[in-house]
């Protein structure tokens, strides 16, 4: 008999409490959920509720307080180059060029200077900052600083991309123009990460991406909710069938 | 559209970056999807709160939107071109080879490539920005500078390196020397 194969990722009776003067706060509570292969999907829930937090851990930026995070089968290892993260707040190094800036993630890889230096121009190019190269951040919009964050987080080729509100500090049309270069990659199938992991506080955003919508619940965060989003693509944020879902998922949060 | 032309009769070539200076090009296409979503057409207003944008942050992306003969405007309307619709379809490359075709045409990369080519040699950020200047008048040469860089490097027809303060000509698709 052939072994059930594990999944792709598995979060686990995930707990996590933070301890002040003998006394306990709770921020995440027995959250537990899987994902396998090609999915794409959002955590959404009310700000406070933990879900940074549980991406933290997933990434292994942070521990859990009890329960367990295993990716194909096996525990995650901090630092995992199989998992890469995309910040909110970018992360760029103001010194380094935007080409510099990318290569940083592959270092740790050791691979010789022009196989680093192609790898940063094939990613450069895909989030299209051809052009950029030898830019610095501050000569960039928050919208290009972003593509290099998720330039530098795809260079490392992970098998995860996790992305913790990538584009909430920019302004609403560099975003949406963010949201839909994020799923013209995702749907190129030479490019690296084989799940996608996200983490919004945006509804919409998460309807309008998501295959899958996990929604936690007010402090400490459990699961209330886990949901198929199976409108077609591109998404039309104007159709009644799209309100629908943003509908259910706001009332399973208030 | 006529690229070129004089546009506020004073004699001086019309500053064609000027309606571009402050907006980037995913804001416009971002624009350009906003307005599909409408069927093609939307009011300004209506476009507006969708996007969560006031009308005076909004005016500018339009401005240049329109400029790059992504959308029409009419009566405070917005209505998507062919070109319009054919960037929003387009992989994020392509749209690159559109905009690089739109500003290759454009007076002021037309002269700014002049300038590198027949010195044979890179054009330094002063000499470009005296000849903006000149050119288009001084009070706004500094925020056209800004713009050809950025609206240069996403059209991949200009290099900037702002250490050295140097604009290159560059072939696009082909990659830079990485920087040291």
């Amino acid at each position: 008999m052939s072994p059930v194969a594990a999944p792709f990722l598995e979060v686990k009776h995930v707990s996590k409490s933070y301890f002040e003067a003998g006394k306990e706060f709770k921020v995440l509570e027995t959250v537990g959920f899987e994902l396998a292969e090609r999915d794409f999907v959002c955590i959404v829930g009310p700000s406070g509720c933990g879900k940074s937090t549980l991406l933290r851990i997933i990434v292994g930026l942070d521990t859990p307080t009890a329960g367990s995070v295993r990716f194909e089968g096996k525990p995650l290892v901090p630092e995992n180059p199989q998992v890469a993260m995309v910040f909110q707040s970018f992360a760029l190094f103001p010194w380094l060029t935007v080409e510099q800036n990318v290569e940083l993630g592959l270092e740790a890889r050791h691979d010789p200077p022009e196989r680093r230096h192609a790898q940063a121009r094939k990613f450069i190019d895909a989030v299209g900052l051809a052009g950029f190269e030898n830019a610095f951040p501050r000569e960039l919009s928050g919208g290009m600083k972003q593509r290099v964050g998720i330039a530098r987080a795809l260079a490392v080729e992970p098998l995860l991309l996790c992305m913790d509100e990538p584009f909430s500090s920019l302004d609403a049309l560099t975003a949406q123009s963010l949201r839909d270069e994020i799923l013209q990659l995702w749907s190129t199938p030479d490019l690296p990460p084989k799940a996608v992991l996200m983490v919004t506080h945006s509804i919409e955003e998460a309807v309008y991406m998501a295959d899958r919508v996990i929604v936690l619940s007010n402090r400490p965060g459990r699961v209330v909710a886990e949901l198929e989003i199976d409108l077609p693509r591109p998404r039309n944020r104007k159709e009644p069938e799209f309100f629908g879902w943003v509908d259910e998922i706001y009332s399973l949060i208030v | 559209m006529d690229k070129t032309a004089d546009a506020d009769g004073s004699g001086r070539p019309r500053m064609d970056l000027h309606s571009i200076t402050k907006v980037s090009f995913s804001q416009v296409v971002a624009l350009a999807r906003a307005v599909d979503e409408h069927g093609g057409q939307a009011d300004v207003a209506r476009i507006a709160e969708d996007v969560e944008m006031e009308l005076d942050g909004i005016g500018p992306i339009v401005a240049a939107a329109e400029f790059l003969g992504v959308v029409t405007v009419e009566d405070g309307d917005l209505r998507l071109t062919d070109f319009g619709r054919k960037l929003i379809k387009a992989s994020v490359k392509e749209r690159k080879a559109m905009l690089r075709e739109f500003m290759k045409d454009l007076p002021v990369f037309r002269y700014v490539i002049q300038l590198i080519e027949t010195s044979a040699r890179p054009a330094s950020r002063k000499d470009v920005i005296d000849a903006l200047a000149v050119h288009f008048g001084s009070h706004s040469a500094e925020d056209l500078f800004r713009a050809l860089v950025y609206w240069g490097r996403a059209s991949e027809l200009i290099a900037y390196d702002s250490r050295s303060e140097l604009l290159t000509l560059r072939t696009p698709g082909v990659p830079m020397p990485p920087a040291h």
